[in-house]
């Protein structure tokens, strides 16, 4: 009886899919057959991506992430009551990678992983877990319209296929990282020129005597900041060579070490350092003592890889009290002489943040996918980030982005974006291009003071000085491997010889540091890891030629 | 022979029920989360892949044994787990004893409670929360410890105790000594109240002094106790803490002095996925401490105090 009950089920999810894939094939056809059934969803029909009722579990595979439960804010609700789509999220708990890997021992994995691309996902597919998706790229609309080619051949495995889904991917410059000075101070000290990083630390010198209370500059918790100094010293470089251990030189990567820029900023940081110009807790503090130190104004100058979001808060909160004071984004240090437009702060791949992969525990991947592809689209971007209409828009302009009412005017800014904050995080195939540009269109229709400090950051600075690096994704070895072994050998030896050269006493303490670090990685083996990892990269290079 | 005794046993077995009913919940409890799982050490022979599990996964012999011992970090880690293990030794385990014996000899009543509470909170913070505090108090930017030093005119630039890797050592034990003091000498405590008050009786006539009857008296009576806890904290020689010094020493430039086996198993092991070698590392350990643990009760034993 069970069995037979079950050969009627495949029998009726076969039909469906094919059903499916026929209204999925024309748009004409798709619109006839299923006229009836969208007139009251006309947005649907719209967007022609045939999405249809799913229920599917989802695993954020990051320790910090929590899945707010299914149907609790405005956006969940709408896409539940109007796109018949439920979603049963699983926590990590705060330890991904061992709820994972339970997971998956116990062959109870969920239907959709949320994941870095990397080692994770290639483990999945090699084991045959995960469903291969180019059938429904090909089918469904919205990725196709909007995810460029060459980015679909990164996400393709070794295998030629393609597993993931991307989140965040773009076609344009997208970064957030930069520097910002506080404006009082800024101010008071006659608002010198901060250009060079000899102007930087004269200027942190005049805020150290001047301001004992203040930290010169901060550099984000466990020292995030220091690193992506490196593009102020190397022209069209970003902090992103470091953590590959190697440089760029013509089509080859050479060591980190035998960088003369690396060297320069190495000394740069540590003279700063020694002198107290940057806050002393730097390699240990955590996000709550800078926040603190950043939201009480007790910072002068700040540099890291997420400034807008420091700074948006940050500003918000001196502005409370004083709305002249707050924070301000300033064009990236850079050593004299480099040309400013060549100084990169952040790296940005067109494939996005991370992906989604649909494992084959789940019944109807094709409804999953459809799902994600309208989430893509631009019903499902304006849902998630603005909310459903009717919230804080109700009608639309000529490019479809949505126009701002009222309620979006008159909610306290905080308000509002801790309420769009919560949709965002179940929008997980963002697609920056069309999020930024609905989002600068609503912002230019405000008025200067209702302008979102990040927005203006943003479109002034942060994108501007972010640099394209998805040539150098998926370049880092699988952790078991021997080359695997190597990289986390020569990562040991890397973490353990930066905090020295930072905390160095002495020039020729930082130097030694340095020679012993290049010593011992090269006896680890780092010319075989930058051989793979050059490889790698030039195998990017190709798939992204291939499709110019 | 045999005959003769088994009906004897099974019958002795049965008229205990009641009382044996109260340990086999420990005992099964033992078996399945204890003694069960520990196939699961073969994943240190072989070469662990999740998704094959460990019938299917290819054998490596010592392969992973060999590669701890020739790590770079090895010597280091060993060094650092050790020094760390016996500075709690020394430190650590004779706190609470201290504090038991000096509680003990408090007179008010009201003035001991107050005490024992206070110090017997921390035990129920967790890491996380301790090592908060920790980060607040000696911080350089902010940090109450320096505040204070600074206002005192004691430093003239506030210090960095938390990125020196010479003075992690004595934070890590100092703050395990306040987490755990509280909780250790409750122990002892009870010990102390078990021993007979009419051998102080007879010593205070004798004309014994208070400090006397320390150590004539409360501390020959509870050693079997500290013998105990001594075997045990020896057995653990190799588990030199991980919470703590893993949310403690987040400065890298602390690693020469802070990686100990634990920590070194998470980075290393578990969080690249490598199960094989982080389960080769963890039965290594293990295997010496239970070494550890046979040696240090057999030499108990020769003071009539044993774990069995």
């Amino acid at each position: 009886m069970r069995n037979r009950l079950k050969g009627v089920s495949l029998v009726t999810v076969t039909l469906l899919l094919l059903l499916t894939a026929c209204s999925g094939g024309g748009n004409s056809g798709a619109a006839q057959n299923s006229g009836g059934e969208n007139s009251n969803t006309a947005a649907a029909a719209d967007d022609g991506t045939g999405i249809k009722p799913v229920a599917f579990s989802f695993y954020g595979n990051y320790d910090w992430l929590t899945t707010a439960p299914w149907g609790e804010n405005e956006a969940t609700r709408w896409i539940q009551a109007n796109r018949k789509v439920t979603v049963e999220p699983i926590q990590s708990g705060g330890a991904s990678a061992e709820k994972l890997n339970t997971m998956i021992v116990s062959g109870d994995l969920p239907d959709v992983i949320f994941t870095d691309r990397g080692s994770t996902v290639e483990r999945l597919v090699q084991a045959g877990r995960l469903v291969a998706l180019d059938d429904y790229y090909e089918k469904y609309p919205n990725f196709k319209k909007y995810v460029k080619e060459s980015t679909l051949n990164l996400l393709r495995s070794e295998d030629g296929k393609i597993y993931q889904i991307p989140n965040w991917y773009t076609s344009g410059q997208f970064g957030n990282g930069g520097w910002m000075v506080n404006k009082d101070i800024y101010n008071a000290l006659g608002r010198p020129a901060l250009e060079t990083f000899d102007d930087l630390y004269q200027y942190l010198l005049q805020v150290r005597d001047k301001y004992p209370d203040v930290v010169p500059l901060e550099v984000g918790e466990k020292g995030a900041g220091l690193d992506i100094m490196y593009g102020g010293f190397r022209e069209n470089a970003t902090s992103k060579f470091i953590s590959l251990m190697g440089y760029p030189e013509g089509d080859k990567l050479l060591p980190i070490y035998d960088d003369p820029s690396y060297e320069e900023m190495m000394l740069y940081i540590n003279k700063l350092f020694r002198e107290r110009l940057i806050t002393q807790d730097a390699l240990q503090q955590t996000q709550d003592a800078v926040k603190e130190k950043v939201n009480t104004g007790r910072v002068a100058v700040m540099v890291e890889s997420n400034i807008t979001t420091y700074g948006a808060e940050g500003h918000r909160a001196l502005t409370a009290n004083n709305p002249d004071s707050g924070y301000e984004i300033i064009w990236p240090v850079h050593k004299a002489g480099l040309d400013k437009n060549k100084v990169f702060v952040s790296g940005f791949e067109t494939l996005g943040w991370n992906v989604n992969v649909i494992t084959t525990r789940a019944e109807d991947p094709e409804a999953i996918f459809a799902y994600f592809d309208w989430i893509t689209g631009p019903e499902g971007q304006k849902v998630l980030f603005f909310g459903p209409k009717g919230l804080y828009w109700d009608e639309e302009d000529a490019d479809g982005a949505p126009v701002p009412n009222e309620k979006y005017k008159t909610t306290p800014a905080n308000e509002r974006t801790e309420t769009m904050r919560k949709f965002e995080d179940f929008n997980w195939a963002g697609n920056t291009t069309f999020i930024d540009t609905a989002k600068m269109s609503l912002e230019a229709s405000l008025s200067a003071n209702q302008k979102s400090w990040e927005t203006v950051a943003q479109s002034t600075v942060t994108w501007k000085t972010a640099l394209d690096i998805t040539e150098f994704v998926n370049t880092d070895p699988v952790p078991e491997t021997e080359t695997g072994i190597i990289a986390q050998n020569i990562q040991d030896i890397h973490t353990l010889a930066f905090a020295q050269m930072v905390q160095a006493k002495s020039d020729e303490e930082v130097l030694s540091a340095l020679e012993t670090a290049r010593k011992n990685a090269n006896k680890a083996g780092l010319d075989k890891l930058l051989a793979f990892k050059t490889e790698k990269w030039q195998e990017n290079v190709q798939k992204i030629n291939a499709t110019k | 022979m045999k005959a003769a005794v088994k009906p004897g046993v099974w019958k002795k077995l049965t008229n205990q029920l009641d009382l044996q009913s109260m340990v086999w919940p420990g005992i099964i409890f033992v078996a399945i989360f204890s003694y069960i799982p520990m196939y699961g050490v073969v994943m240190a022979f072989q070469q662990y892949d999740i998704f094959n599990g460990i019938l299917e996964s290819p054998w490596v012999g010592f392969m992973h044994f060999r590669m701890f011992f020739e790590a770079p970090e090895f010597w280091n880690v060993m060094r650092n787990t050790i020094v760390i293990s016996l500075l709690k030794l020394v430190i650590t385990f004779p706190a609470p004893i201290l504090l038991a014996l000096m509680l003990n000899e408090v007179g008010s009543m009201g003035f001991k409670r107050l005490v024992q509470t206070v110090s017997y909170l921390p035990y129920f913070l967790s890491w996380v929360i301790v090592s908060g505090f920790v980060f607040s108090l000696l911080s350089v930017d902010n940090g109450t410890v320096n505040f204070v030093l600074e206002r005192l005119n004691l430093t003239h630039e506030p210090v960095n105790f938390l990125a020196v890797p010479e003075y992690f050592w004595s934070i890590l034990v100092s703050v395990n000594v306040w987490k755990e003091i509280g909780f250790g000498s409750i122990v002892y405590l009870a010990a102390i109240a078990g021993v007979d008050p009419a051998m102080y009786e007879a010593a205070s006539i004798d004309g014994a002094s208070r400090f006397k009857q320390i150590f004539t008296i409360t501390l020959p009576s509870i050693s079997p106790v500290i013998i105990i806890f001594m075997i045990l904290a020896i057995g653990n020689l190799l588990s030199a803490g991980f919470e703590d010094i893993l949310l403690l020493a987040t400065n890298p430039i602390l690693r020469p002095y802070s990686d100990v086996i634990d920590t070194y198993v998470y980075r290393v092991g578990i969080l690249n996925a490598r199960f094989s070698y982080a389960t080769a590392v963890g039965l290594f350990k293990a295997v010496i401490s239970v070494i550890l643990l046979v040696t240090a009760n057999k030499i108990a034993r020769r003071a009539d105090v044993s774990l069995w």
